[in-house]
């Protein structure tokens, strides 16, 4: 019953594992086979690294918390307000179905030099011209790729959490509330910590795609830093073969930095759960 | 002697509570309002911006229309137009199809047996949410290229499925561990075959979670790029392939009309899904309680 679950995660693992064996050097298919080190540390002395693995944890933490806020809100009002079928259809699986690149072509038609905000700016006299707005692309705060994740992600969150939210809403919730707790207290007391799991499943996987996707930093990131993935594939694309290994190199601290968050999201977990176990 | 007063005070304490509850009904929907006015705001300015001509500084509405972005778009020409469309929907619904397929079984092994390296298995599934489907594309290309999965429909069906996989998987969890065994168990005792139960017992039961899992398989295979990029090698060219350089492009009006026919195309498929899933749904459940 597992094996093609194991089959499929079987070419997933191999396909990593390929790529960071060649980080060391190794690559069978044009016989070389010794172990070095010499990739890693070419790429970890590279000046621009640091810069790159900081501006793409920054903006994958800032939108995941962001997203993560803003999509348990979102569910919870969507609870609280009893939406339709049809309402929620639109607020949160259009989002979900739109493709990421698409939604970065509609944040530079909104706020690039002359796009739509800036205009509506100038009409309201806050801006003389269309050089008067900071741009969306290539600004050093990646406020535009922000923006991006969070218009994706919020109804994302919703999507994994208003299920259960709406459950507990109902039943522990409501007991709450008729147990004399005001609508906050019930919410913040009973519903989000019985709904804890869900949100943090759902913060790690936004967290990890943002900082593991290409397109959105390619599209709207500054020329210095670069995000990592964008950072890997320019050196991945180099005609010379060898440089493939320092384009893997850098792939194994990507998937370094992302595995060690994750353990430590276990280890918070799992703490949090052997505490909650003892106290009852 | 003071019941009367004590009735009274709790009834304006119950009206107070009334007015409360309602009070803050009717601000979450205003801010529900306001999540839906953001949600259409982008997808409005693509629809315009498709059909513009001119659209000069600072004025806050086109000047000039003109079809001449949908007509590129549907054109055939460079490579696009409908083959690639049906090209990209057949990858899609095969993906969506096969990883639904897959996580369906995984989810049964997880929630219904114990068994020896089930919590290995368990977190084995998330792994591709964990490390980067860029670290996978990038690595998964060479060894394509060795067993000749590379540049082909079934190598990128593959890929397509192996980083869609952790999302199905979460999707039909709970409703499996919901549905419980109890309800084949009894199917098996009144005599039906293995045909039997599937049709009309495992399968009814899954349904919103395996048509959520398909919907959502299908919609992260059509608009996956980058690994379409490396495992097709510029072989498969699908809609994403083609729309993606007029992301960056300078023709905004090409751009928009590709986006918009992107939109819809997804929308559409994905609308099926639901009618299908409420026109199924309520057919079976009707039976299954009825």
């Amino acid at each position: 019953m597992v094996l093609p679950a194991l089959l499929l995660l079987g070419v997933f693992v191999y396909g990593v594992g390929s790529g960071i064996i060649q980080g060391f050097g190794i690559m069978p298919f044009l016989d070389r086979t010794e172990f070095t080190l010499e990739y890693y540390e070419q790429a970890l002395t590279r000046a621009d690294l640091l810069g790159s693995i900081m501006f793409s944890l920054y903006f994958s933490f800032t939108s995941a918390i962001l997203a993560t806020v803003g999509g348990v809100a979102l569910s919870a009002l969507m609870t609280r307000a009893r939406t339709g079928r049809l309402t929620r259809l639109f607020g949160i699986q259009v989002p979900i179905t739109t493709m990421h690149a698409v939604v970065a072509l509609a944040v530079i038609c909104l706020f690039s030099g002359a796009g739509l905000f800036p205009r509506v700016l100038h009409v309201l006299g806050a801006a003389p011209d269309a050089t008067s707005f900071p741009s969306v692309v290539g600004a050093p705060s990646g406020w535009g790729i922000i923006a991006v994740y969070l218009w994706k992600e919020i109804p994302f969150i919703a999507f994994m959490t208003i299920t259960i939210m709406m459950n507990i809403s109902s039943t522990l919730g409501e007991a709450a509330r008729t147990l004399g707790a005001g609508s906050a207290r019930a919410f913040f007391s009973v519903t989000l910590p019985l709904c804890r799991g869900a949100i943090l499943r759902a913060f790690l996987v936004v967290f990890a795609f943002a900082f593991g996707s290409y397109e959105i930093p390619f599209l709207l990131e500054p020329t210095v830093p670069k995000a990592l993935p964008v950072l890997a594939y320019i050196e991945f694309q180099d005609p010379d073969i060898i440089n493939r290994c320092y384009a893997m190199a850098l792939n194994g601290i990507m998937a370094g930095i992302c595995t060690v968050l994750c353990v430590v999201y276990y280890v918070v977990l799992q703490r949090d759960g052997k505490r909650k176990r003892g106290r009852r | 002697m003071n019941a009367p007063l004590e009735k009274r005070n709790r009834q304006t304490l119950l009206e107070k509570r009334k007015r409360q509850m309602r009070r803050a009904t009717a601000i979450a929907r205003t801010l529900v309002g306001v999540e839906l006015a953001l949600v259409a705001l982008p997808l409005l300015v693509i629809v315009v911006w498709a059909f513009t001509d001119a659209w000069p500084w600072p004025d806050l509405w086109p000047q000039a229309f003109s079809a001449r972005g949908i007509e590129q778009a549907l054109s055939g020409r460079q490579n696009m137009g409908w083959d690639t469309l049906a090209l990209s929907i057949g990858i899609a619904a095969a993906c969506a199809v096969l990883t639904t397929a897959v996580a369906a079984l995984a989810c049964r092994a997880l929630c219904h047996f114990q068994w020896r390296g089930r919590d290995v298995f368990q977190f084995a599934t998330i792994l591709p949410f964990i490390i980067p489907s860029t670290v996978f594309a990038m690595g998964i290309q060479v060894v394509f290229l060795q067993i000749g999965l590379a540049r082909t429909v079934p190598g990128v069906i593959l890929a397509h499925s192996i980083v869609a996989l952790p999302y199905a998987i979460i999707l039909m969890t709970d409703i499996t561990r919901a549905a419980g065994t109890h309800r084949e168990e009894a199917a098996r005792s009144l005599g039906a075959g293995p045909w039997q139960m599937l049709r009309h017992v495992t399968i009814p039961q899954l349904l919103p979670g395996i048509v959520s899992s398909l919907s959502m398989c299908y919609i992260m295979s059509f608009s996956q790029y980058f690994l379409t990029l490396l495992v097709g090698g510029g072989r498969v060219q699908t809609f994403v392939l083609v729309l993606f350089p007029y992301l960056s492009g300078g023709d905004r009006t090409i751009a928009c009309a590709y986006s918009l026919v992107f939109l819809v195309v997804t929308f559409a498929v994905f609308l099926i899904f639901e009618l299908l899933l409420r026109r199924f749904g309520a057919r079976e459940e009707g039976s299954l309680y009825g």
